[in-house]
């Protein structure tokens, strides 16, 4: 039994080796004289150690009885309540999982906090847990400002660099819809095996380059290494060797047995971070009981031997010492703090087993239903301010332009407004971006506003979340949408997830600008030209605008950036690049594709779709390039059916209003959607399925739809693609096939 | 048999009221060391013994003034708090309404019950001599108990527009305290509700930043060389808890003196906390009276504890099977005395 069940045995031998006077030892020489610490502060540390340990040992127990849902403990990590004693509680806190003993003390910080009841709703997945509401165990609270995190490996780096970095810009630009103090900083903790994973390897590198830039990332990246990925050892001095050297990045050593050294560590840590406003590497030696979680069994891969070694080794055991050397506590006191302690998470677990859970799918998903936050966007800029940032432009915004010019045109006016915007990604500063969309921006609204990032879609997107933490509205620019797929995770398992694992208590509004999709001239190959959104459309309360022309792709920005704004949204704007420049229709000259600037209370609502004449023969429900193509191809759809037909633009991809839709198609014989993604996974393939479930007629309808084959470089970089030509044969082939 | 885990309240000013007249003497305790020992020591100072002030019939002006109400209603809970058999009850947690905070700080052993009683007659004679300002009631909850979160924000601005403060949150009600003037101010503003908005006699603006001399003058008198650590856990009145082991008694005497006494007194707080981090089996409500039992009900339901969702859910378990046992109320006491 004890090789399997080795929570009763560290139980069992803490109270044992207390008694007997029995304790680890340690070459650490610091005692509480010598550092400013005084005996009622190392007390309370100890308690959230002992508090910490028992909801560890208590979950087990109640997880074998089918109440509770959760295992993965803070044993041997409970070092990390020094933390949440010493960092305020206005420093905002990315924690990592075996952060009990943090969450314990911090609380005590703030008034009115239930930290106990709140954890033990949350290890029991009840709904009144306050911050996930059953939606999972996180370690997460608005009031200690502590986003909760469901972190995939080591994702939740990236996005505290950001946030370090957003304190002293809202600081300089005097942001009013900033979070965070000041003279705040941002401390980001993570286990040893998480240091290799590329979403932390970004961070570090992000954080490097803008100390190298002379910019101000105030971070404490601690590292908790208790030597083990699960069941991987992490060699011994690995992450001293990679980090005592990093460029940029003050390495500090602590023992996270020894409550002194990590207090004074942790102090010169905190004060190197805040005042030089740099950051700090602190490296928490520590060990890991229990195995990785309760279905982990140790012996499985570790000797008896090594396993008792190391629980020798328990923390808690080495802090009993430490105080009874220091003569903070006798034994029979750290036995009385400790059965007492076992005493109140005994019963403050149990009776929250009985808490409710969530039933229903409608309960799981309300975060996702409704807004995280109502707030009221400031008013329209006025002229004279406009005619500063557009300069000799100005007098030409009646004049009619292509779609990159009015998106242009669009980011000048929603900077004027949004005074919280921020505009960053590879080559937006001077350069303008590869498709000049932020074109004088930078000359402007200056470095702070509009920046270049390093090339790495994970910093850029992870930097985006980070920013909006503390008030900003990011609008950060991805070169092409073949390589958002390298820092999906960071859309997808991070900024997605925050509402929902929060119960919208926090959250990352941002407007991610992506050029993306096919048909371009001159610039030929697949990672210019991907022509897949796959990737967004199973991501749920996310909302994607993919517009086909100037005026629409303004208009919806703004309800973008609004969105964003009032109700914390996140919204993915994927910007046909084709059509960036496209002046002309159906003819070369006609300039049938080419408009004036809309006024600025001009908005599209989500959802809202455009129709594209009135025919009842045949509807054509397309998007982004489609459209273009569509519309070429409608004139010779009439001529040869010699009946009118009418072109769908969906515009907003999520969510489409079905509904609406369905009552659009009610007097049409043929519906044809024109989908120039990959037809495997693409919009319109979901959409084929939704349409034909509503309708209550039966639909002649087809998906024309490019095909799952990568795009080739020179001439046959279209031909997999939908083309006019396709379309016009698809169409006439629809309806003449049914008749 | 087990212990009873039991959270101890002990109520505020406003609880000796004229039913509560000839309460100390039924107690079985009467002639306790500890009540002679104050009614010399009032004696000496030229102030009715609380013996005395027990028996003569109820007087406003003489049972609600600082210097004998404190002292009387101090007297009746902690002689409540000893005839209590302590073989049947594990006191996890300890917590005060206003003034109760100095029982509870007696009881907990933070103070001892002679020290306690000097800070009780102290804060009492000084809120007589240099206590400014008023306090109104005003309730928050419908006719089921359930909170009014519109009304209490609409209060809370209220409040705010008139220079007032927030002085207790306790359940179902806020008191507010402020100059005289702005209460009667207050007072007009506030839709009447029977015989609310009420403003309490004989109290001063307890709780609020207008007490900054009283602080100072306490602070003068009451050394913290006499706080020490609880021995059972405190929770204060911003809902924080103070530990029988990590407890600072300078911080403890700081916050007692200071913020308690300038800041809001947020009973609902103290109370949901004392419930979730300790998840006690019995609350039992010190005497003198029962009309802290009220607000006690109405944070339960706020809090949906037990799965209370309303007065009349509470009122009739309170009568099958009484989570909250008021010594102040005959029925309950005898329960209590046959655990």
């Amino acid at each position: 039994m004890s090789l399997f069940n080795r929570a009763e045995v560290i139980d069992e031998n803490f109270t044992n080796l207390v008694l007997e006077g029995r304790f680890p030892t340690s070459n650490n020489e610091f005692s509480v004289s010598k550092i400013n610490i005084i005996s009622s502060q190392l007390i309370s540390i100890f308690e959230s150690q002992v508090l910490s340990r028992h909801m560890d040992l208590k979950a087990r127990k109640l997880k074998n009885e089918g109440k509770c849902f959760y295992t993965i403990g803070s044993s041997g990590h409970e070092g990390n309540a020094v933390f949440g004693n010493i960092f305020s509680f206005n420093d905002m806190a990315f924690l990592h999982y075996r952060s009990g003993a943090f969450f314990l003390e911090r609380s005590k910080q703030i008034k009115n906090s239930n930290p106990i009841y709140d954890m033990a709703l949350s290890f029991m997945a009840s709904s009144d847990d306050p911050i996930s509401g059953g939606r999972h165990k996180v370690i997460g609270s608005k009031e200690l400002n502590i986003p909760p995190q469901t972190s995939t490996i080591a994702s939740h780096l990236p996005k505290a660099v950001g946030t370090a970095y957003s304190i002293d810009r809202a600081k300089d630009l005097s942001t009013i819809e900033k979070k965070l103090k000041t003279n705040s900083i941002v401390i980001c903790s993570f286990g040893d095996a998480s240091v290799n994973h590329s979403s932390a390897l970004s961070a570090f590198n992000t954080a490097s380059l803008i100390y190298n830039l002379g910019g101000h990332v105030p971070i404490v990246f601690i590292c908790e290494d208790n030597g083990t990925g699960i069941s991987v050892p992490t060699e011994d001095k690995w992450i001293e060797k990679i980090f005592k050297q990093r460029y940029g990045i003050k390495y500090i050593f602590t023992d996270g047995l020894h409550l002194l050294d990590l207090i004074n560590k942790t102090e010169k840590a905190y004060e190197i971070c805040r005042n030089k406003r740099v950051p700090v590497f602190l490296h928490m030696k520590t060990i890991r009981l229990m195995g990785h979680a309760g279905s982990d069994f140790e012996i499985g891969y570790k000797s008896l031997k090594e396993i008792e070694k190391n629980e020798f080794n328990d923390p808690l055991l080495h802090s009993s010492r430490i105080l009874i050397e220091n003569e903070c506590l006798s034994k029979d006191d750290i036995i009385s703090i400790y059965e007492n302690s076992r005493k109140q998470i005994d019963h403050v677990f149990n009776y929250a087993t009985l808490r409710p859970k969530l039933r229903t799918s409608l309960d799981v998903m309300e975060p996702l239903l409704k807004k995280p936050f109502k707030k009221k966007s400031p008013k329209h800029p006025i002229n004279k301010y406009r005619k500063e940032v557009f300069d000799s432009e100005f007098s030409r915004l009646k004049r009619d332009n292509h779609m990159a010019k009015n998106i242009n045109y669009c980011l000048k006016d929603i900077m004027l407004r949004y005074s919280n915007t921020l505009i960053f990604g590879q080559d937006v500063e001077k350069k303008g971006g590869v498709y000049s969309i932020t074109s004088n921006l930078y000359n402007f609204f200056g470095s702070r506003r509009v920046f270049n990032s390093p090339v790495d879609e994970t910093s850029i997107i992870g930097f985006a979340i980070g920013l909006s933490h503390n008030g900003f509205i990011p609008i950060p620019e991805i070169q092409f949408l073949a390589y958002y797929h390298n820092a999906q995770d960071q859309l997808r398992g991070e900024a997605a997830t925050l509402s929902f694992f929060s119960r919208g208590k926090f959250a990352n509004p941002m407007v991610l600008r992506i050029p993306g999709l096919a048909y371009q001239r001159g610039f030929g190959g697949h990672f210019h030209n991907e022509n897949s959104l796959t990737v967004f459309r199973d991501v749920p309360g996310i909302i994607l605008a993919v517009p086909s022309n100037g005026p629409d792709a303004v208009k919806m920005m703004r309800t973008a950036v609004k969105e964003a704004y009032e109700h914390g949204r996140i919204i993915i704007f994927v910007e046909p690049i084709a059509l960036y420049t496209q002046k002309d229709l159906y003819k070369k000259g006609d300039k049938k594709w080419s408009f004036s600037y809309p006024s600025l209370e001009k908005e599209i609502g989500i959802g809202q779709y455009a129709v594209y004449g009135s025919g009842k023969e045949l509807v054509i429900i397309t998007y982004g390039n489609g459209l273009y193509l569509s519309l070429k191809a409608k004139k010779e759809i009439e001529r040869m059916l010699r009946k009118k037909i009418k072109v769908v633009d969906l515009r907003w991809l999520s969510p489409i209003n079905v509904s609406k839709l369905v009552e659009e198609l009610d007097n049409s014989k043929y519906v044809l959607i024109v989908d120039e993604c990959r037809r495997t996974g693409c919009y319109g393939e979901g959409l084929l399925v939704k349409l034909i479930e509503k309708s209550k007629k039966p639909l002649n309808i087809k998906l024309h739809a490019a095909e799952d084959s990568f795009i080739s470089l020179g001439p046959s970089s279209t031909v997999t693609l939908p083309s006019k030509a396709s379309i016009v044969k698809n169409a006439i082939s629809l309806v003449n096939e049914q008749n | 048999m087990s212990k009873i885990r039991t959270l101890l309240i002990c109520p505020g000013r406003g609880s000796y009221t004229k039913s509560e007249v000839g309460y100390l003497k039924l107690n079985k305790k009467y002639n306790m060391d500890i009540i002679d020992w104050i009614d010399k020591q009032r004696e000496s100072k030229g102030l009715t013994k609380l013996k005395e002030l027990d028996l003569i019939s109820f007087k406003s002006s003489i049972h609600t003034s600082g210097e004998n109400a404190s002292p009387l209603i101090y007297a009746c809970s902690i002689s409540d708090f000893l005839s209590l058999n302590k073989k049947n009850f594990d006191f996890v947690c300890i917590i005060g309404n206003s003034m109760g905070w100095y029982t509870a700080l007696a009881l907990s052993g933070a103070v001892s019950l002679n020290n306690s009683y000097k800070i009780v007659q102290n804060m009492g004679s000084i809120m007589d001599l240099k206590g400014v300002g008023a306090q109104l009631i005003y309730p928050i909850i419908d006719d089921n108990w359930q909170i009014d979160e519109e009304l209490l924000r609409y209060i809370t601005n209220q409040v705010k527009k008139t220079k007032n403060f927030i002085s207790i949150k306790l359940g179902g009600y806020v008191i507010i305290g402020g100059k005289e003037k702005s209460i009667e101010q207050l007072s007009n503003i506030l839709p009447k509700k029977g015989v609310f908005p009420h403003t309490i006699p004989y109290h001063a603006a307890f709780h609020t930043p207008l007490l900054k001399k009283i602080s100072s003058s306490i602070k003068k008198v009451i050394s913290p060389s006499i706080f020490s650590k609880p021995s059972i856990p405190l929770v204060d009145g911003c809902g924080r808890a103070w530990s029988p082991f990590s407890t600072n008694s300078n911080d403890l005497w700081s916050y007692t003196f200071g913020e308690q006494i300038l800041d809001t007194f947020d009973f609902t707080s103290a109370l949901g906390n004392a419930l979730k981090e300790w998840c006690p089996e019995k609350i039992i409500l010190l005497g003198p009276g029962n009309s802290l039992g009220g607000p006690i009900g109405q944070i339960l339901i706020k809090n949906k504890w037990l799965g209370y969702k309303s007065k009349k859910e509470f009122s009739f378990l309170q009568k099958v099977d009484p989570y909250l046992l008021s010594m102040g109320q005959k029925e309950q006491r005898a329960i209590i005395e046959n655990f």
